[in-house]
């Protein structure tokens, strides 16, 4: 029992390197951020490319549906190692190929890139199935008031999908957070490496242990409110149509 | 008055195996309300969806104000082929499921549409808007979002948005069967007062009162096509056809 504590609870050990844990944890953060806020865009870039009408489009929406199956398919961790160990040498401009965008290094960028195109691919997944969740007769009700099939998906479509699917959507969030530590293998000081370096030279996991602890203080209240979200949303769908006291 | 608002030529439309229309041929004259009564499945309400191009005919021609909205029989070659804006600039729909737009209010329910699509400005559209909300009675709604009206509401408030277009028709498909019996009579006093006002106007009803009262016409449907059309007091009280007859008997003796 005082071998579990201190192997994975030594407060000194924590405390002693309690800024360096931190440290990488901010970096985690960062891509979360980054990363998170681009996958929510491209993935719904991703299920509007797929909802386009019509033959003109059916090459788009044939390869959108290609992109989409291909990159849920594929371990994030391959994505990570394909980009970050031969981006470097293809044919284009340095700044994208070696990016330093914003005083990150390119192992930073190389994640985010990793992160947006997988978790881009299952978020468009996510917003495919709120669009599908609205009645088909909204969309009519918007192409007979003259709107384009652009417009209303604009007005009348993507914001109430949208609603419908932010309680998955911030699920696909947190599950991103936890996957930024896989680019800790590309030698990016997040988290997880940092708390392994750590390990390794004490012979000691509390560092990680506190990264773990770091986390739970983003995910848990996350979590938390994502539940409330979905309780809300199901409230509101078994309360039923019109209320009577509104007559 | 010489060219009909809408005329149909041999409407024909199928959805699989299925053919719902097989042949409608229907002339409505500017101001005129023409009601379509059949019992369900007899192709009332794809007849009204054809003529919006919601449910463009794979047959036929539709001519509105006298242009042919549908061009070519067949015509196989996808909306680029078909004239949308004109069509859905001059004909409005009321659905049976009014299918507002939940997440916006009554008065931004009625100026979404002319603000994208008419490019008026805001404040013109809210003042427009504003006025049609007060014309079918819901002037204390304008800020209310859908779920907090009633059927009846609802219903009223889609009348106004369809409005808000300055549709030159109107089509109704069965605007009054989703609503409680007691909220029916409220949506028929907006639309008579439209067709005293000259609306053209195609109505899907079993309001067998209202086509009585209100129609110039009455047409009547089964099976995809046109069993017998007139002036409401022919059709409804000495029908000719032994279908109408059976139809109006099962509908009247409720």
């Amino acid at each position: 029992m005082n071998e579990i504590l201190t192997q994975y609870f030594d407060l000194s050990e924590m405390s002693k390197h309690f800024d360096q844990v931190l440290n990488g944890f901010v970096i985690t953060l960062e891509l979360s951020l980054i990363a998170g806020a681009l996958a929510l865009l491209w993935g719904l870039i991703l299920s509007l490319l797929r909802q386009l009408p019509g033959k003109p489009f059916l090459p788009v929406r044939f390869a959108t549906i290609a992109y989409i199956d291909v990159f849920r398919g594929i371990p994030l961790l391959m994505i990570i190692l394909l980009i970050s160990g031969s981006l470097a040498f293809l044919p284009l401009p340095d700044a994208i190929t070696i990016p330093h965008w914003f005083g990150k290094p390119d192992t930073f960028w190389y994640g985010v890139m990793a992160l947006t195109i997988t978790y881009g691919a299952y978020m468009a997944e996510v917003y495919r199935a709120g669009i599908e969740a609205v009645p088909g007769g909204q969309m009519e009700a918007a192409r007979s008031l003259g709107m384009s099939h652009s417009q209303a998906m604009r007005n009348v479509i993507v914001p109430q999908a949208v609603r419908k699917v932010i309680a998955p959507l911030l699920n696909d969030f947190i599950a991103l957070m936890k996957d930024t530590t896989l680019v800790g293998v590309i030698a990016l000081n997040e988290v997880a490496l940092v708390g392994r370096d750590i390990q390794g030279k004490a012979f000691n996991s509390s560092a990680l242990t506190l990264g773990a602890i770091m986390f739970l203080v983003v995910t848990l209240p996350l979590a938390r409110f994502v539940d409330k979200l979905i309780a809300r949303e199901q409230r509101r769908f078994t309360r039923g149509a019109p209320r009577v006291e509104a007559l | 008055m010489s060219e009909p608002m809408l005329k149909l030529e041999g409407i024909h439309k199928r959805f699989g195996e299925l053919e719902v229309l097989r042949g409608i041929d229907i002339e409505i004259a500017r101001g005129e309300v023409v009601c379509i009564l059949g019992p369900s499945g007899s192709g009332k309400s794809t007849l009204l969806r054809c003529v919006n191009l919601l449910e463009p005919p794979e047959q036929g021609e539709i001519y509105l104000e006298g242009r042919d909205i549908c061009k070519g029989p067949g015509s196989g070659q996808g909306e680029s082929s078909w004239d949308l804006d004109f069509v859905r600039q001059r004909v409005g729909i009321v659905f049976q499921q009014f299918n507002l737009f939940p997440h916006k209010t009554a008065l931004e329910n009625v100026t979404m549409a002319p603000e994208k699509v008419l490019d008026r400005s805001s404040e013109e559209a809210r003042a427009s808007g504003t006025a049609l909300l007060e014309r079918v009675g819901l002037a204390d709604k304008l800020e209310e979002y859908p779920e907090r009206l009633s059927g009846g509401q609802q219903q009223r408030v889609a009348i106004a948005r369809a409005l808000a277009m300055d549709p030159h028709v109107m089509l109704f498909d069965e605007v009054t069967s989703a609503l409680d019996p007691e909220l029916v009579k409220e949506v028929l006093d907006v639309m008579r007062e439209l067709a005293a006002e000259g609306m053209t106007m195609l109505v899907v009803t079993h309001e067998m009162g209202f086509a009585r009262e209100v129609g110039d016409k009455v047409v009547f449907m089964d099976e995809g096509v046109i069993v017998e059309q007139g002036k409401p007091a022919n059709v409804l009280d000495n029908p000719r056809e032994a279908r109408t007859k059976k139809f109006l008997g099962l509908v009247l003796e409720r």
